[in-house]
């Protein structure tokens, strides 16, 4: 089966003053119609940078696809000319931010702006367009959206303008949507009503989603297929089922038990974390990225890079795993 | 009864822009609204001060250097060729205000053009434009200015054109600071991953938010390049065919010792019009800048 959206091994590198930086190396991933991939990680550790790639979005120098393929529908965006990502970006492809405060253009009506996002890809006229706009703030659930049209930004909340953003990255039923931290910004109940907004029109339009975030709860509740990454690599690949309820890799071990367990009988007295941070890219050296974090660390995961085979269970990039260790 | 609550309606809030919310706060700045007075009075008196008081400016109707008020044909008295004195303040002001906007006009066009792409593009753009800005800024302004007008021959067009070519590297300096700033939010990206080309990020995206100072810079603009037409007119590179506020002070400089009122009312008229305009700056300023807005 040969799925919508497809990244093979994927290579980004970026000109630092370290020198040149790899910051996603040779991920793989790919996601179909109406499936829900989740992209989790530690900040720093790709995800928003596999999403840019995706858009053809990275800011470029200093960045650089260096190698590895893009394919949606079988069309190598890495290949495409900038005239072509733009026609496939809102049409084919869209994108909700992280910051729905700082993602809209706090000087046009929000109304106007989803109109310019219809008419960017639509040949209609612009009150044709406006009229599409409020049908469209009428789907992601705004109440009274003849009204709300004529709103600017700042006069919305949190959550309504995530809505906004929605209804815009949706206006021309997009067949990937990449959601970057969607509800990072916003409170537990907004969270979750956006959560069932993207379900709906996941079922409405068919479009797959891949959803970055670090918040294991989100995976839970969104996504079929999980991959997490660490240091610009997935080091474990798997549906969602199988990587909460079995994780292989320590490291994804460390986020699942991360997650607090409400109502399980006794509180755990202190919440459990994963020690240090993401090495900085430029310091990463021969062996396993996550080495220095980990208990299960042995003389060959400082030297060898793991690669992500399937041991028993689902792939996961880790020798420990690989021997028989955990 | 009590434990009923009464659903207010809500009540339906007129959505405000930005530029509605500036104009409510710059209403309220009452220097900004007395520069608005004197500039509406200036303009109106340039405008159509001739219709009440007739009278050719370079046309010699008394003797020289009647002094103001001695006569009632000529309150304000007569130069050094005995030329009314009124009848120049008003038929000057219209030159010396078009040429302070049309200066600014084209300060503002060039600036913003070189500072957008500039600040937009990065890399070699922007250096290639800020190298050239640079060049434009180490150029003394009014030396500059001085050969362009005489390259070209004086007139009203020309000068406002030397004007603009000295005064647009700030400008252009301004420009792209701001869209260095803005380039990186959130919004433009999202703009971009939405399918927008630079063409219309540049221009209908950044622009728009970047506005703000640069209405102020503006503003500010035409009070310099009132300044800057008088000081040419001064140094005798005026349009000598054009009654302009600068043109009178610099024709009767020589006497000022022997008449101070030739210079000195075209001065007044010049200096309440920089005024005028710099109080409105501020106000747009402030308005503009929501830090300064006391809610």
């Amino acid at each position: 089966m040969t799925h919508l959206l497809q990244i093979e091994d994927l290579r980004v590198t970026f000109n630092t003053r370290y020198g040149e930086v790899t910051a996603l190396d040779g991920i793989s991933m790919q996601v179909s119609e109406g499936e829900t991939l989740g992209v989790v990680g530690e900040s720093g550790c790709g995800k928003s940078i596999t999403a840019l790639s995706v858009m053809g979005l990275i800011p470029s120098p200093p960045g650089r696809i260096a190698g590895g393929a893009i394919r949606l529908n079988g069309e190598d965006l890495t290949k495409a000319s900038e005239a072509r990502m733009r026609e496939l970006r809102g049409a084919e492809m869209a994108m909700i931010f992280q910051e729905p405060m700082t993602s809209l253009n706090p000087v046009f009506t929000v109304g106007d702006q989803i109109a310019e996002a219809i008419m960017l890809h639509q040949n209609v006229s612009r009150d044709q367009a406006f009229r599409d706009a409020i049908a469209l703030l009428d789907r992601v659930g705004i109440p009274s959206p003849d009204a709300r049209a004529r709103d600017y930004p700042h006069q919305l909340s949190g959550g309504m303008r995530q809505r906004v953003m929605i209804a815009m990255a949706v206006s021309c039923r997009p067949k990937v949507l990449i959601a970057d931290e969607p509800t990072t910004a916003l409170d537990v109940t907004v969270q979750a009503q956006i959560f069932d907004l993207l379900n709906e029109i996941q079922r409405d339009f068919g479009s797959a989603i891949i959803l970055i975030t670090h918040d294991m709860g989100a995976i839970s509740e969104m996504a079929d297929r999980v991959a997490v990454m660490y240091a610009g690599r997935v080091i474990e690949e798997a549906r969602a089922d199988d990587v909460l309820d079995f994780p292989q890799h320590p490291y994804a071990r460390g986020l699942i038990s991360c997650i607090p367990a409400l109502g399980k009988g006794e509180m755990a007295e202190t919440l459990a974390e994963i020690p240090g941070v993401v090495p900085p890219l430029h310091l990463l050296g021969s062996g396993c990225a996550f080495a220095d974090r980990c208990s299960h660390r042995q003389g060959r995961c400082d030297s060898e890079q793991p690669r992500l085979i399937a041991h028993g269970h689902h792939p996961a990039a880790c020798h420990a795993v690989e021997e028989g260790r955990i | 009864m009590s434990d009923e609550t009464t659903l207010q309606q809500p009540t339906e809030y007129q959505a405000e822009s930005p530029a509605l919310e500036a104009w409510r706060m710059f209403r309220r700045n009452i220097p900004a609204l007395v520069g608005v007075a004197l500039l509406t009075v200036i303009v109106l008196a340039t405008l159509y001060g001739t219709f009440i008081y007739s009278g050719d400016p370079f046309e010699i109707v008394w003797a020289p250097h009647e002094p103001p008020g001695m006569t009632p044909e000529f309150p304000l008295g007569t130069d050094y060729l005995g030329r009314d004195i009124i009848a120049g303040m008003l038929t000057g002001g219209g030159p010396t205000l078009a040429v302070g906007a049309v200066a600014a006009a084209i300060t503002m066009v060039i600036g913003i053009a070189m500072g957008a792409l500039a600040g937009y593009y990065g890399g070699w753009v922007d250096n290639l434009l800020m190298r050239v800005t640079e060049f434009f800024q180490v150029l003394p302004a009014l030396l500059f200015a001085m050969v362009l007008v005489t390259l070209l021959s004086p007139s009203l067009f020309t000068i406002a054109f030397a004007i603009g070519v000295v005064s647009w590297p700030q400008t252009a300096r301004l420009t792209r600071a701001e869209f260095l700033k803005i380039k990186n939010l959130e919004y433009v990206t999202a703009a971009r991953a939405i399918g927008a080309r630079d063409k219309r990020i540049i221009w209908t995206v950044i622009l728009p938010n970047a506005l703000p100072p640069l209405i102020v810079s503006a503003t500010l603009t035409i009070g310099v390049a009132i300044l800057f037409e008088a000081g040419l007119s001064f140094l005798g590179l005026g349009d000598p065919n054009v009654m302009s506020w600068g043109l009178m002070i610099g024709a009767n400089r020589e006497y000022i010792l022997d008449a101070w009122w030739p210079v000195t009312f075209p001065g007044l008229a010049i200096f309440f019009t920089v005024f005028a305009v710099s109080l409105i700056g501020d106000g747009l300023n402030d308005a503009f800048n929501p830090k300064l807005r006391e809610r």
